[in-house]
């Protein structure tokens, strides 16, 4: 009996090579096509093209030494750094609070009109969110200047024309338009039955609210937070089109990021191999950052 | 454990009332700006609901007119054709191969698995040199072929992971007395596993429909001018032209307008869809 189940078990699982070719084929190609198309832009990142023209002829480091010195990659590392930093903390804190909030909200019926009001905004593209957070920026007659004014304040901020600030103003149409999409992420990760029995306890012993969350909660929302933490890092690493849409790096190029600078250098300077190095070093600094939760996802995957 | 206390309240309704306005007041300004004139925008009398509603903006977006050159009907339609074929081949193909790496454990499934995992996350700026060259070389960048090609690599990872997630919860009894009554594998993936797993197709579908509407970097870089989809010419109207507000609103809205609606009524597959977009593997 034990032998025949075994038997069953290798059954399901192997495959003729007619049912491989099936079941996996189409996976194979497209893989080959993204790490082909992967291999390529690493080696056009050493090769030594600089023109219209392609030109693969190695030429080592130069292009990666290029970017050192490039004053405008500075700017991009310290503009990446407060998109990372300003997109991601205050978006997953706030998140925390928010779905603490309605879990407690003593209006429960009003939940799933704040759940579809902070997370319709993920249906829509940063192009359009971009679009119309420019209106709202416009500092002569836009929206908030407008109201401003209409409220009797002086309504004069600069927004978006001030090189200073102008970064703040963007990262805040990013979270913006994530916020609710990390709240429903928290907000499973509250709801399972282990987490509810633990607050109940709690409760019943008299703890706080924000010692619950503090204590018992956010210590066991760890793989929520993960993925929360992970998907917005990269999220903010990889921004262009809000960037694109509503400043093109400006006032100058205060506002330029990596990936914005990447598909400039490509496209209109045509140093094409600059580029690929901007690429390449896009794609290791989110390989890095998206490590703890690839080997999280596998664990999961492989051992349920 | 809803709290009753009047201080509660109090602060329960200061929250709702601050997430209502900062989140329905862009709604709001995008849509009552599409319906004003130039005038009414310039005097800063657009945020109230007066004035005759232009709905002409909306058929200036749409057909073209000297104020917007780029007429919006023939984006929506190479939107639509892209982004519904995307969908729809990265849902059948990201089946087989989902249900290959849920039922395979060997370390080739294990590896095939850590690569598709990478995909995943691969930023677009990655792979873009080498697609562009790929596409003009072949021609394809001039049909809906090469953009949809660029997007299918680019989403088998997730359809892949998302549909194969869903599998791993799937019993395997149902299969296995299959398997004894002679169904061959690929019999038993289309009677039984797929039927079965329509609402996970239909959310995978939704998640891959509102990502590839709203992609911007590599339809900016691939589409030519018979292909350029709704986001490449809602950034070229507002870059190249001194395009008004009115006109820059009526045209957001109609760009939104597909991917919202999937929002609003099939939003239980949506908010399943990105919620397992986002616990991939979880």
């Amino acid at each position: 009996m034990a032998k025949r189940n075994k038997k069953r078990k290798s059954n399901i699982e192997r495959m003729t090579w007619h049912e491989n070719l099936v079941f996996l084929g189409p996976l194979l190609f497209f893989l080959a096509l993204l790490y082909g198309t992967l291999m390529w832009t690493i080696y056009v990142s050493f090769t030594d093209w600089h023109t219209m023209a392609p030109n693969y002829e190695l030429a080592g480091l130069k292009w990666y030494q290029f970017l050192i010195k490039q004053p405008r990659f500075h700017i991009d590392i310290i503009n990446n750094l407060k998109w990372l930093l300003l997109g991601v903390i205050p978006t997953a804190t706030v998140a925390i609070f928010l779905a603490y909030f309605l879990e407690l909200s003593p209006f429960p019926r009003l939940e799933s009109y704040t759940r579809t009001l902070i997370l319709y905004p993920v249906a829509m593209s940063f192009i359009v969110t971009g679009t119309i957070w420019s209106w709202m920026y416009q500092p002569d007659n836009g929206v908030i200047n407008t109201l401003l004014r209409g409220l009797g304040l002086k309504g004069d901020f600069a927004f978006l024309i001030n090189p200073k600030t102008a970064t703040y103003w963007l990262i805040l149409i990013f979270v913006w338009q994530y916020l609710g999409f990390a709240v429903i992420i928290i907000q499973s990760s509250f709801r399972t039955t282990e987490l509810q029995e633990m607050i109940e306890a709690a409760t019943v012993d008299g703890a706080g609210r924000l010692r619950i969350l503090f204590v018992i909660i956010l210590p066991n929302i760890k793989a929520g937070l993960l993925i929360l933490v992970s998907l917005l890092l990269i999220s903010t690493l990889k921004v262009f089109d809000i960037v694109f849409i509503t400043t093109n790096g400006g006032p100058g190029i205060s506002t330029d990021v990596l990936a914005l600078n990447m598909w400039m250098t490509t496209f209109q300077q045509h140093l094409v191999s600059a580029g690929a190095g901007l690429g390449v070093i896009i794609f290791l600094v989110s390989f890095i950052l998206v490590i703890p939760y690839t080997i999280y996802a596998l664990r999961k995957w492989f051992n349920d | 454990m809803t709290s009753k206390s009047l201080g509660a309240k109090i602060l329960a309704i200061s929250i709702l009332l601050g997430l209502t306005i900062i989140y329905l007041l862009p709604i709001y300004v995008m849509v009552a700006t599409s319906l004003k004139t130039p005038e009414e925008i310039s005097q800063g009398q657009y945020l109230l609901p007066t004035g005759t509603p232009q709905w002409s903006n909306y058929t200036e977006v749409l057909f073209g007119s000297t104020r917007f050159r780029s007429e919006m009907i023939t984006r929506l339609k190479n939107s639509i054709v892209i982004s519904f074929s995307v969908t729809a081949l990265a849902a059948f193909f990201g089946g087989l191969s989902g249900y290959y790496l849920s039922r395979n454990k060997s370390i080739f499934s294990r590896s095939l698995f850590v690569l598709v995992g990478i995909g995943l996350y691969l930023p677009y700026q990655v792979v873009i040199i080498p697609l562009s060259i790929l596409m003009s070389k072949t021609g394809l960048n001039q049909s809906y072929a090469g953009l949809i090609m660029s997007y299918l690599i680019l989403n088998m990872p997730l359809a892949t992971v998302l549909l194969g997630t869903f599998f791993l919860g799937i019993p395997k009894e149902l299969e296995e007395a299959a398997l004894v009554d002679g169904a061959s594998k690929i019999q038993i993936f289309f009677r039984i596993v797929v039927p079965i797993s329509l609402p996970a197709y239909a959310s995978v579908a939704i998640i891959v429909f509102t990502q590839v509407w709203n992609e911007f970097f590599l339809a900016l870089t691939l589409s030519s001018r018979n292909t350029q989809t709704v986001q490449v010419i809602m950034a070229e109207a507002k870059g190249t032209t001194l395009v008004l507000y009115n006109l820059q609103m009526a045209a957001a809205l109609i760009a939104v307008s597909i991917p919202l609606f999937f929002f609003f009524f099939l939003s239980r597959y949506f908010v399943r869809g990105i919620l397992a977009g986002a616990l991939k593997g979880g």
